[in-house]
């Protein structure tokens, strides 16, 4: 029970992260390779303390990480946190894709039968 | 009427932690009436509802509020039953299934129809067990899965 409870807590911490749209796209960034805070700061048009304040909140969801070099710190996505956020919804994910493929699919043999 | 395009496989999936919630949301090209009546007849849920794509063993529908449904997917353990709450022609349905809500929502945009389904559980352990339920589990993801992942929910 309270590890079940350890884990929800952790999902509910990353998918209160991941509900800014801001964080998503710096996520996002950091998935085609790391970046140190002015890197990030000119596609998203962000201060500082504004860039900042997203990767702490990254950070402490596990998202995210700084790498060693101490004057840059260059941020770099962890491929295990999105492992457990992804565990958990990707097969309801797929579920839900796989019945919406065949709605579509049958919503055209639907209206051939009708016309 | 020029054939249906097949648009690249496209669900968007939300998950609201905060609110326990799960919106799923799909464009078709279809209208909202006929995309209702495949939500409604059990001839057609019992075509399209199982995801492998197999015809549902049983399908039971019983069309109003208060009525109960039933879907079984072959070989599995549990079947997708609950009630009716609110039947709305074309826009929307509402319905109780397995201790959450399903409403299930059709909007006109730009001539394509935009089905969003939401589905809202009542705490973050249910929902939990929502997801989980009916699905196969222990399936191994790998980083490619997860930027796709991302990626999705960026749209």
């Amino acid at each position: 029970m309270a590890i079940q409870g350890v884990r929800t807590e952790h999902l509910d911490r990353a998918f209160s992260a991941l509900a800014d749209p801001t964080r998503r796209s710096i996520l996002a960034r950091l998935a085609a390779g790391k970046a140190t805070v002015s890197q990030l700061m000119e596609p998203f048009e962000l201060t500082q303390p504004t860039i900042s304040k997203h990767l702490r909140v990254l950070e402490v969801a596990g998202f995210i990480e700084h790498g060693r070099d101490a004057q840059r710190r260059p941020r770099k996505l962890v491929a295990l946190a999105f492992k457990d956020v992804a565990d958990w919804i990707e097969p309801f994910r797929r579920q839900w894709e796989g019945r919406f493929n065949n709605l579509d699919g049958y919503l055209a043999t639907m209206k051939k039968k009708e016309r | 009427m020029p054939p249906q395009r097949k648009v690249q496989a496209e669900t968007n999936i939300v998950v609201d932690r905060d609110a326990n919630k799960i919106m799923l949301t799909r464009t078709f090209a279809a209208p909202r009436e006929q995309i209702f009546e495949a939500w409604t007849r059990p001839e057609h849920v019992a075509c399209w509802w199982d995801p492998a794509g197999f015809r549902l063993v049983e399908c039971e529908i019983d069309l109003r509020p208060g009525g109960a449904f039933r879907f079984v997917s072959q070989g599995s353990t549990y079947p997708f039953s609950g009630f009716y709450r609110e039947i709305a022609p074309p826009a929307r349905l509402i319905f109780e299934a397995m201790g959450s809500l399903g409403k299930v929502a059709l909007n006109v945009v730009s001539g394509k129809t935009v089905m969003t389904v939401t589905i809202e559980c009542g705490s973050s352990a249910q929902l939990d067990q929502f997801v989980k339920m009916g699905v196969d589990v222990g399936t191994s993801q790998t980083l490619d899965n997860l930027v796709a992942y991302v990626g999705t929910m960026l749209q």
